[in-house]
Parts: C-alpha cells; structure tokens; sequence
C-alpha cells in the first residue's frame, strides 16, 4: 500500500491521471446522465466527432493565413457548440427522436466538413485533426488538467443549480412552461454545456474513454437505480471505478488504461440489463391462482344456468 | 365592477404547424369562476385551443384572453395563474421520477431555482395524492404505474399547484372507470371547495356531466357553448359526432353515445 502511496507521490503524471479520472467522473455524472435521460446518448460521439471538424477549420484558417490567431481548439469548441444548438433547435417542442436525427446530420456534416478541408491543409498538420480523438490520460499536462478542472466545475455547479429544470424539460417539457418555467432555456443550457464539457474532455483524454464513460456507466444505472439523485451518485462511482483499474491494471500490463476503463463500462450497463432481467422475474405458482377463477367459474355457471331458464320460460 | 371572464375569445383563427387551419372565427365567453368542458371529435382542435390560451402557440388571427390577460402579450401573467396537465403520453417515461417528484413538480414549478420542496410543500403534496387515492405509492417508481394510475397522480400534480385556474387534456382518455370516477369526484370536491376554475378537455362528456357548468362544443369553430343539457342536443351532436349520434336521457341528464373514443393527437 505505501509503495503504491509512494509511487502515486513520485510521479507527476501519475497524480495528473487520477485528478483527470476524478473530474472525467465528475462530468459523466452530471452530463451523461441527463443525456441518457433526454434519450441522446449519442451526442457524446457527435459532438467530439464535430469538434473534428472545428480543429480542421482552426487549422486551415491559421495555416492559409485568414485568421492567423484562430486557435484549433477555438474550432472545436465553436463546432461542438453549434451541434447543440442545432440539436436543440430540432427538439425544441421536447420530441428526443427528433435530436437524435439532428445529432446525426450534423456528425456527417462536420465529418465531411473536415474531409474537405484535409485536401488544403499542408499534409504535415493533418495527424494533428485526428490527434484531436486520441488523447490518452497518462500524458496529460498541467494545462489540460486545469481546462479538465475548470470545464468540471462549471458544469457541476450548473448541474447542481438547474438538475430539476433538466429533469423537468425531460419529463414534460410542455407542462414546464405551461407552468412559467423557461423551458427552452435550460434545454439549450443542458445541451451547450455539456457539448462544451464532451469537447473538452475529448481533447484531454481521448474519444474511447469519453464515449465509454459519458453513455455507458449512466445506461446502466438508469436501468437499476430508481430516484434521480440515485442514478447521478451510481454514475460518478461506475465511472471511477472503471477507470481506476484501468490505471491500475495498465501498470501491471502493457495496455491502454482507456481501453481497460471502456471495456469495464460496457460491461457495467450489460450486468446492468442481466440484473434487471433477473430481478424482474416474478415466481407465482401455479396453485395460487387456482381458487380465485373458480369463484369467477361459478358465477359464470350461475348466470349461463339462469339464462337457459329464461330460454326454457320462454 | 363586472367580473372579468375566465375566457373571452374573438374571431380566433389557429394554425396547426403544418399550415392547415386547426381554429376559425372562434368567439365565445365563459364567466369565471366556472368547471367548463371542451368537447368535439378527434382533430376539431380542442388541444389546440388549450395551448393557444396558455401561449404555445401563437393566434394567426383574432385573440384570446385568460381572467382578461391577452394569450400573446399576457403570457407570464397567464402562467402564473395556470396549472396545467397535459395529455397523458407526453410524460417522458425514461428518467427514473418517483410518484412524489411528479406531484412536487406542481409545487416547485411556480418556485425559483434551486427549487427546493419545504415541508409545506411535501405535506400539499401528500394530501393532494390522497385526493386520487394514492397516498400509499408516495415513494413509488411513476414510470411503473399503470395508465390509470399515471393520470391520478398527474392530476394530483394540478391539485397540489397553485394558480386559480386548472386546464386538463383528456385526463380521462384510456382510463377504466375506477380512474374515472376518481378523478371526477376529486376534480368536483375541489372545484367546490376551492375558488378555481377548471377548464377540461374531453371527447366524452359523460363523467363529467353533471358537474360541469359550461360546455364549449368545438369542431374546428364553435358549434354551441352553453350548459351540458343544452349542448346535449341531437342535432347538434350529429352535426359534430355524425349521424351515429344518439341522445340518451337518464335520471333527468342528457347524455350523448357516439362510436367516438380514443385520444386525440396533433405532433
């Protein structure tokens, strides 16, 4: 135990990792939760495949000479804050199917978007377009681990100030602002911040890790955990524990500890649906049922027995 | 000074989002405080004008007041007065609400973030789920509740709100007649005890017949307001329903049988 203290002391990066699962967690929780609830557990992907085509437009304003401060990531932000924009605008009468059509349109646009730009950008620049999806949580410097930070909390403290107006646009979108609740508003602040937080946490840890643990670890909750409350604390913990031993087992084995932490997510929403499955089933013998349909059969042979009197009458 | 009315709408004309016209030359007045009906077919934009009034969807033409507050202009004013339940079906099943966060809904929708519920409010909240019948499933997962169930606790939900008025879609659609009944004697105990108005969105007249005062009958204009039995009149439900149309009289009420059910839906 103090040797891994120690180890944990020694090494800067190694410190830098755990704050970055911390606040990965941190994030998932208070985003991918209400993704999964508004039913758009598929924006994660889009926006960081969005936030592609941003970091190819950053570079290809920089390089030709158009906007020479335009820094990438300024793309990628901008990208990823324009899909939730427009995936709001799609579900503003409250109708998710209608955001995920929009999350996916805008994925192939900003896709394609990047693909067009790859053929004027110098060729020595473009693994930096791709290096936007693979970032890893060992490498991480000072700097990423503040934007990490800062995005966390943020998004915390919005989480923690508006978690029932989200809950509220989920649920009943229609009766909220019947009732006075600017409704539309916090649909479009849940969306931008956490497209801004999916953006960010892509950046500095790498798209596998942020998909894994933005969908699945709220997945599998939502399936068990029945309050509201429950389901946030439930994804903090799933997400941490996943990627804490994918730290740990990337020491003791040549692996990526992403890899590990996405694989253990996964699984956490597939034990998820075997539980419920489990839990629900329901043992009545057979022999319980039994008396009750025999009152209703003797009512019912009373009545037919009436009737054929009534024939008879007649 | 005359008391304002609870609705008072002129020359309403309605668009559906599509362009077709869902409302026209709508005029009618309802005094306040009233336990009114709106009632028609399928399609003859009964929804429509509960959401025009509550400033969802904008007029084309004419306009529409609410206790004399215009439906564009007067927006906040009328929600602040509104408590409203909608159609069943537009209740989101997939987050993980308790019945009591349903209820509490009501109570904290009016407040300002964070929201929280004071004891104040959890104790309106538990009486107004005793009103349906339902103080026991109080911790009990909403998503799992049966159809029937689903609809007490919402209007639970309006029970527990505060504003003076109560607009109700369909509360009474793909219920069974214990829900029914529940919901009715609920809505009339209240109604009477209470200074409010309800204003409820039906296609079926009869649970509500003999508590209800004033009966707006719609398809697509107005084709009569006034009281249930004057409204329950065989040509006129004809006109609206078809020619399958019949009045029934029973113990001294009108009541109207049409081949009609189901709820009505404009996405």
């Amino acid at each position: 135990m103090i040797e891994i203290l120690q180890l944990i002391l020694d090494s800067p990066f190694l410190q830098r990792a755990i704050i970055a699962a911390v606040l990965i967690a941190i994030i998932a929780a208070a985003s991918g939760t209400f993704l999964v609830f508004r039913g758009l557990s598929f924006m994660a992907s889009g926006v960081a495949h969005a936030a592609l085509g941003g970091t190819a437009l950053g570079i290809f304003l920089q390089d030709s000479g158009l906007v020479p401060w335009f820094d990438p990531v300024l793309g990628a932000l901008l990208f990823s804050v324009l899909v939730a924009v427009f995936t709001g605008y799609a579900g503003e009468s409250g109708i998710a199917q209608k955001m995920e059509v929009a999350v996916g349109v805008s994925f192939a646009l900003s896709m394609s978007l990047a693909v067009f730009l790859m053929y004027y950008i110098p060729p020595y620049r473009i693994p930096q377009i791709w290096g936007y999806l693979i970032g890893d949580i060992l490498l991480l410097n000072n700097f990423d681990v503040i934007m990490l930070a800062s995005t966390a909390a943020l998004l915390g403290f919005i989480t923690l100030m508006f978690n029932k107006e989200f809950v509220y646009v989920s649920v009943d979108m229609e009766g909220s602002i019947a009732h006075g609740m600017n409704a539309r508003a916090y649909h479009y602040l849940m969306l931008v911040v956490s497209a801004l937080a999916i953006a960010i946490a892509t950046k500095a840890v790498g798209a596998i890790l942020v998909y894994a643990i933005m969908v699945a670890p709220a997945a599998a909750s939502n399936e068990l955990v029945k309050s509201v409350r429950g389901v946030i604390l439930s994804v903090f913990f799933i997400a941490l524990i996943a990627e804490f031993v994918g730290l740990a087992i990337s020491f003791a084995v040549f692996v990526s500890p992403s890899a590990i932490a996405g694989i253990l997510a996964a699984l956490s929403y597939l034990l998820a649906l075997q539980i419920k499955r489990v839990r629900e089933r329901v043992h009545v013998e057979i022999d319980d049922i039994q008396p009750k349909s025999g009152d209703l059969e003797e009512v019912f042979e009373q009545a037919t027995v009436h009737e054929h009197k009534k024939d008879h009458e007649h | 000074m005359a008391a304002v009315p609870l609705l008072e709408a002129s020359n309403l004309a309605v668009r559906y989002p599509n362009g077709a016209i869902a409302l026209h030359d709508v005029s009618f007045l309802v005094e306040s405080p009233s336990f009114m009906a709106i009632i028609g077919p399928n399609g003859s934009g009964k929804s429509t004008l509960v959401k025009t009034f509550l400033g969802l969807i904008k007029p084309f033409k004419g306009s529409i007041r609410v206790n004399g507050y215009d439906s564009v202009k007067k927006t906040g004013k009328i929600r602040k007065l509104v408590r409203y339940v909608p159609q069943r079906d537009r209740i989101e099943l997939s987050v993980p609400m308790k019945v009591k966060d349903i209820v509490l809904m009501g109570r904290l929708l009016k407040k300002l973030p964070p929201r929280f519920a004071s004891s104040k409010d959890i104790k309106i909240a538990k009486d107004a789920l005793e009103q349906v019948d339902l103080a026991e499933l109080w911790n009990h997962p909403f998503p799992e509740l049966s159809g029937g169930q689903r609809q007490r606790v919402l209007v639970a939900r309006a029970l527990a709100s505060d504003g003076s008025i109560l607009v109700l879609d369909e509360p009474l659609a793909g219920t069974d007649v214990e829900s029914q009944d529940l919901i009715v004697e609920a809505l009339g105990k209240y109604h009477k005890e209470n200074d409010v108005s309800i204003i409820m969105v039906t296609h079926d007249l009869n649970p509500i017949h003999t508590l209800v005062q004033d009966v707006l009958l719609l398809k697509n204009t107005v084709i009569g307001i006034g009281e249930p039995c004057s409204i329950m009149d065989p040509e006129l439900m004809k006109k609206v329903y078809g020619p399958t149309a019949r009045i029934v009289e029973h113990s001294g009420h009108r009541y109207c049988m049409t081949h009609d059910s189901g709820i009505d839906r404009h996405d």
